[in-house]
């Protein structure tokens, strides 16, 4: 688990991470109509962008197990979508914060964006419950990789949901609409290449984490001590 | 500190609450990370430590088994080692 890339990787996270802090408190400028708590922008948006990203990444590594029968390529998927759960809750408690700050509810049912992305979630969290009920790790990865290719494409329904919602409480970020001034844009970019370097280095650990574990097992196993 | 050069707004405990939950997250997710590390590697030194006394073991053994000859060149590798344990060893450099 001691790769100099792993540590390089960790390094200009930390950097990253620094960098855009420093950014948004004291670059940024402040919002005209939601003033200082526009702040939040800068670590939702982010955390859910990189949330539908790990699992569309997830959906593709699994493409690539169904394709090649290599075990690694389950692994990889497992553990891209395993950390977008965990980004994606982040997404689900800062958005609610926000919502409670800015529209006095801490969740609006009528909202395409809140109510689309909570199904990609929910759909997402009963990835870990199917995969371990299944006990042959064959099935086990074959079914794995079917449910991380069907519900990765519930993922650009996402998006489209919100660009043909006609409920427009929720800010749009991306796209022809998006007017944000060079400096919230520069801290917007420099927050999400951030909050893309942790996602990736979590995810790095998490898979050496995971292959040790493996390996330990089977090397257990095949000296006879388990 | 920074509460002192941020400017003050009415929304302030939100923007804190939001940036203290993700560094929540985040560090109980390293948290829980370096717990499994330390499993992991308390398993590691278990095995290493059953690799050694099962190599001794049979050390040992064919020590008992060996005729006196072989006594002699055990004898001749300082730590007792003998034709066994190097073929351990070729199955450890594997690991």
């Amino acid at each position: 688990m001691r790769s100099p890339s792993l540590r390089a990787l960790s390094i200009s996270t930390v950097a990253a991470f620094c960098v855009a802090l420093s950014l948004v408190f004291f670059y940024a400028p402040i919002e005209a109509e939601e003033g200082f708590l526009q702040k939040i922008f800068y670590l939702h948006v982010p955390l859910a962008i990189v949330t539908l990203a790990g699992f569309v990444i997830g959906g593709l590594m699994a493409i690539a197990h169904l394709r090649t029968r290599d075990a690694r390529w389950d692994l990889r998927s497992y553990v891209a979508i395993h950390m977008s759960l965990i980004f994606g809750a982040a997404a689900l408690v800062t958005g609610s914060i926000w919502a409670r700050a800015s529209w006095g509810h801490w969740w609006v049912w009528n909202e395409p964006t809140l109510v689309s992305f909570l199904i990609v979630f929910l759909l997402y969290a009963t990835y870990q419950p199917l995969r371990f009920a299944i006990e042959d790790p064959e099935r086990q990865a074959r079914y794995a990789s079917v449910f991380a290719i069907t519900a990765g494409a519930f993922v650009p329904l996402n998006f489209i949901a919100v660009r043909l919602s006609a409920s427009y409480v929720h800010p749009r970020v991306l796209g022809g609409s998006s007017n944000l001034p060079a400096p919230m844009m520069l801290t917007f970019l420099v927050s999400l290449a951030a909050m893309a370097l942790l996602f990736a280095t979590l995810y790095s650990y998490e898979l050496a984490a995971k292959r040790t574990r493996i390996l330990l097992k089977a090397r257990s196993r095949i000296l006879g001590f388990q | 500190m920074l509460a002192a050069t941020l400017p003050e707004h009415s929304n302030d405990g939100y923007v804190a609450a939001a940036y203290i939950v993700f560094l929540a997250i985040v560090l109980i997710y390293v948290a829980i990370m370096a717990v499994r590390l330390g499993r992991v590697q308390r398993k590691v030194e278990e095995l290493r430590g059953d690799t050694d006394t099962g190599r001794l073991a049979r050390a040992r053994e064919s020590a008992s088994e060996e005729e006196p000859s072989t006594h002699t060149f055990q004898g001749a590798n300082p730590g007792g080692r003998g034709p066994r344990a190097e073929g351990e060893g070729k199955e450890r450099e594997k690991v």
